[in-house]
């Protein structure tokens, strides 16, 4: 037992080790092995290395732009806007697994209704996965060496910034005392949508995978899509953080002729302007050569 | 003026000449100290020596009993004899006629 505990203390020492650079990461773990410290002693040391190491890199000024310019308010409407979109389809979700007979299939309403509902679905979710990439990419060309804890509190942000606020699904409807629908379904598709693509944008960037000219033909499918998108968007802060404001000329909240705030579709865009103004002196310089 | 712990890994790479390295250096101290030396504060402190051109590291060979990893090898600079000494003559003068310092 105690080898297998020690041998996975090591295991856990290489894994956080390559928070390191190459050389140092080489040089601990030899004095480690060479001092013979056993697997849990390693992995505390080798932590307590990388943490120090981490600390200093937050003296720099660029991972605290990343932390204020993509993590505190794109994490937030991405929490708001993944939080509705999740609410939104497991109504349906719910809806269709509890009722469901293919006969339904030979009615026009119906098989309208189910377009809809799959259509919004994969919108959404198409939507928050390249906003998500977007800020990955963002954040990794920012801060390259801090990345990874600016992720981390990237997520944090995305799964407690609505903590307080609810959506007008959850509110309607009582579908959700279920602890499946309510609670996991709803984590599971922040999950796949937000971190999973974030966390291709962040490798996408470090290992140089995409070409300047894929990033142009990105952008274009990410303006397609928030322009698709943005009446959800700036509706998931509206319901989620109560930022009602006039009814509209019908005098109803809700509907299509509210006035909605502008900010946040030009807030989930920034990552995007901001990937194309990098990658445009590249191309221009391929063109001169 | 030099810190504690930064006296205490220039007297151990001295003392250690050519054999000093991560893992010596950090035996060194525990065997004077008594008290557990971590990973982290020595690879900062050599960093920190290193900036500040009181030693020089660079990768050494890599060794069988230390899974074929090499070592960070450590040289006190002049300027960091210079700075050691100032730092053991500095305590020298202010412990003169303290009771520890009589034993």
């Amino acid at each position: 037992m105690g080898e297998i505990m020690t041998s996975i203390g090591w295991r856990l020492a290489d894994l956080v080790s390559h928070a390191l650079d190459p050389h140092e990461r080489d040089a601990v773990r030899g004095d480690l092995s060479e001092c013979r410290v056993n697997g849990w002693r390693a992995f505390h040391e080798v932590l307590g290395l990388v943490c120090r190491r981490q600390a200093a890199l937050w003296a720099d000024w660029r991972p605290w732009l990343a932390l204020v310019v993509v993590v505190l308010p794109l994490g937030t409407l991405l929490s708001h806007a993944s939080r509705s979109w999740a609410d939104n389809s497991v109504l349906d979700i719910s809806l269709y697994a509890r009722i469901w007979e293919w006969s339904y299939l030979t009615y026009p309403g119906w098989r309208r209704e189910l377009f809809r509902a799959v259509w919004s679905t994969v919108l959404g979710a198409a939507a928050l996965s390249v906003w998500s990439w977007t800020c990955g990419y963002m954040l990794a060309s920012i801060s390259r060496r801090t990345v990874w804890v600016a992720a981390i509190a990237f997520g944090l942000v995305v799964f407690f910034a609505t903590i307080g606020t609810s959506t007008l699904a959850r509110i309607r409807h009582d579908e959700f005392s279920g602890h499946f629908y309510g609670v996991v379904l709803p984590r599971l598709f922040r999950t796949a949508f937000v971190m999973v693509p974030l966390f291709w944008g962040i490798r996408s960037r470090r290992k140089g995978l995409i070409r300047p000219s894929m990033l142009f033909i990105g952008a274009a499918v990410v303006l397609i899509l928030t322009v698709l998108k943005s009446p959800g968007l700036q509706s998931s802060l509206i319901w989620g953080r109560g930022l009602y404001g006039d009814a509209g000329p019908d005098r109803t909240f809700g509907t299509s002729d509210d006035p909605r705030p502008s900010w946040p579709v030009v807030v989930i865009l920034w990552p995007t302007a901001y990937i194309l103004a990098t990658a445009m002196p590249n191309r221009q310089r391929r063109v001169d050569a | 003026m030099l810190g504690e712990f930064e006296y205490l890994m220039l007297t151990a790479a001295a003392r250690l000449g050519d054999e000093a390295y991560g893992a010596a250096i950090r035996q060194e101290i525990e065997d004077a100290t008594g008290a557990p030396c971590s990973i982290g504060a020595l690879y900062t402190t050599l960093d920190r020596l290193e900036n500040k051109g009181l030693i020089k590291t660079w990768m050494g060979d890599p060794t069988p009993e230390r899974g074929g990893r090499p070592k960070r090898m450590v040289r006190v600079t002049p300027k960091g004899v210079e700075a050691a000494t100032s730092f053991y003559n500095a305590v020298r003068r202010v412990s003169r006629g303290v009771a520890w310092a009589k034993s």
